[in-house]
């Protein structure tokens, strides 16, 4: 498969903010998802890719070409903006028909394009409906419909999924992996772990502006397993249940909680431990109240990876 | 798409769009302040011609030249660019294959025709209204298409500067307001050479002395108050450059510049 991005000791600044350190990538056909928190740069990269900002060092390139006032890229890229704004004033319609006019194309095709994008997405209903009167689903859909009509073989998604409901989402990701399997590529970012396996096998990990892995989804669960887990066990004797787990060695730590009644185990095995936990209340007859896992989100994942 | 079409493109694209916003609406709706004031006019003195209806329409000239012009230019001019930053619709336009330049070109000639169409409506009503009297005079066609050129010139030059603006500063506005109802309002009165580094200056310098076979003196003197007129032909080029200028600065600009949405 040949290389459709690349990225090269790509940095940027704001001001004195770092926002992009150093990356360097390559990414090719398929779906590729950009994985981080909030605030780990992918919109920075996702806007240095797409020429909306121009990289402080290092170089970008789409299909070999540079992307910094190079509109001629645009022909075959499409974009989808994270934010939620839209020229609120005019209808499904007029905005994909308004935005096809910069493609040079004929009358007849800018509607024909049109027509098929909001059919794509679902909206043909609703075309002659002001965009300010749509739904949260209703206008990603549109958002996304503006990003494909044109017709591209490169799209780049920035938080596609986010504030849309589960049926929302499942069209969505069909959506984006019919596009994938026309033998296109797909660059698409989210904070949401399970939202990118949706989507694809293939993971960038950002964080803080930097790469932190890259891989397949098994890889990226591995270093995930491999960061050691809290769990959270509020129970009516926790120091009786402590005494049952001191011998195990699933368990790296365990202190109790500030209310007394917590007990926090820390553990790279929490499968093994949560079968064991089971059978240890069961056998001492203990009362519990509440089982949880502070740190069981990707931020603890990435602050872990950081660490590493 | 070569770079004319390009403008032709975003100049349809944002000559609709223009005509859907509330601030159209808002503009409007100023725009017939003077022409309610010529139906009053006209009402309250309906028996009287002659000076009187060149006194008001210098007056009428006046708040066109001197405030609704500059307030049109200056929201629509600075908003070429500034609201798709502010809106953040900014993304919709510049991962499209069209050079940046023809995105501030192609806004602001929208925006010049709908202020123009804006500016032609209001005072061509207003203007015919307070002349009803003379209708069948010539001269009063001819003296209405010199105004209305006038008011088209400085459009432009006003729209083209507050464009620049727009795309340097981050509170144009402000900025914007001091100069037009600022610097311009003063600048004027000063005598020699010091008035032409005003736009309203050349505006002036274009205007008739005295409509041919109506008005002389009181109201001329409304406009044309200490002027020190540069010649006809050197005034439009004057116009012609200060609007060149700052397009071309503003175009290059937003070609260079990042813009980055406030979150």
């Amino acid at each position: 498969m040949s290389v459709v991005i690349a990225a090269a000791n790509l940095s940027k600044w704001y001001g004195n903010v770092l926002g992009l350190n150093d990356v360097t990538l390559e990414l090719e056909e398929g779906i590729t998802g950009l994985l981080g928190p909030n605030g780990a740069g992918k919109s920075t990269f996702m806007k240095l890719i797409t020429g909306q900002m121009k990289p402080a060092i290092g170089t970008v390139t789409v299909r070999g070409r540079r992307v910094w006032n190079n509109p001629e890229i645009f022909q075959g890229l499409g974009f989808c903006p994270e934010h939620d704004v839209f020229y609120e004033d005019v209808t499904g319609w007029e905005f994909l028909t308004g935005l096809l006019r910069f493609y040079g194309y004929a009358k007849s095709e800018i509607a024909e394009r049109a027509a098929r994008a909001l059919a794509v997405v679902d909206l043909t209903e609703d075309k002659d409906r002001l965009i300010r009167g749509y739904s949260r689903g209703m206008r990603q859909r549109i958002k996304f419909a503006q990003a494909i009509a044109h017709d591209p073989d490169i799209l780049i998604l920035d938080e596609p999924l986010s504030g849309l409901d589960p049926l929302g989402k499942r069209k969505l990701i069909r959506l984006i992996k019919e596009f994938k399997n026309q033998g296109r590529t797909v660059l698409v970012s989210s904070h949401v772990l399970p939202e990118i396996e949706a989507l694809t096998t293939r993971i960038v990990l950002i964080h803080q502006g930097k790469i932190l892995a890259q891989g397949d989804i098994p890889f990226i669960r591995e270093l995930i397993e491999a960061h050691p887990h809290q769990i959270s066990v509020r129970s009516s004797d926790p120091r009786a249940l402590a005494a049952r787990f001191v011998g195990d060695r699933s368990i790296q730590k365990m202190t109790f909680g500030p209310d007394g009644q917590t007990l926090v185990v820390e553990t790279h095995k929490r499968d093994e431990f949560f079968g064991r936990l089971t059978g240890v209340v069961l056998e001492a007859g203990l009362e519990v109240e509440e089982i949880s896992s502070p740190d069981d989100n990707l931020q603890s994942v990435f602050e872990y990876l950081v660490g590493k | 798409m070569t770079a004319s079409q390009a403008v032709r493109q975003v100049f349809g694209f944002f000559g609709f769009l223009g005509r859907r916003t509330g601030k159209a609406r808002v503009f409007a709706l100023l725009g017939l302040m003077p022409v309610v004031l010529a139906v009053v006019v006209r009402i309250v003195f309906h028996s009287r011609t002659g000076p009187l209806a060149s006194v008001f329409t210098e007056i009428l000239m006046v708040f066109f030249l001197q405030f609704y012009i500059v307030i049109l230019a200056l929201f629509y001019g600075t908003s070429v660019t500034a609201e798709e930053v502010e809106n953040r619709t900014l993304s919709y336009l510049i991962t499209r294959p069209i050079p940046k330049p023809a995105v501030v070109l192609g806004k602001f000639a929208a925006y010049a025709a709908l202020m123009f169409v804006l500016v032609a409506v209001s005072l061509g009503l207003s203007y015919f209204i307070m002349n009803a009297a003379h209708l069948a005079d010539p001269a009063l066609y001819l003296t209405f298409l010199r105004y209305l050129g006038v008011l088209g010139l400085g459009i432009l030059a006003y729209g083209a500067f507050f464009t620049f603006l727009g795309t340097v500063l981050k509170r144009a506005i402000i900025v914007g307001l001091v100069f037009g109802f600022g610097w311009e309002n003063v600048i004027q009165y000063f005598p020699g050479s010091t008035q032409r580094f005003s736009i309203v200056h050349y505006l002036k310098s274009l205007l008739p002395y005295a409509p041919e076979g109506r008005s002389a003196g009181k109201g001329v003197a409304l406009l044309l108050f200490r002027l020190e007129p540069t010649s006809p032909l050197l005034s439009i080029l004057a116009l012609a450059a200060i609007t060149a200028a700052f397009l071309a600065l503003a175009c290059w600009l937003f070609r260079i510049k990042e813009y980055l949405y406030e979150e």
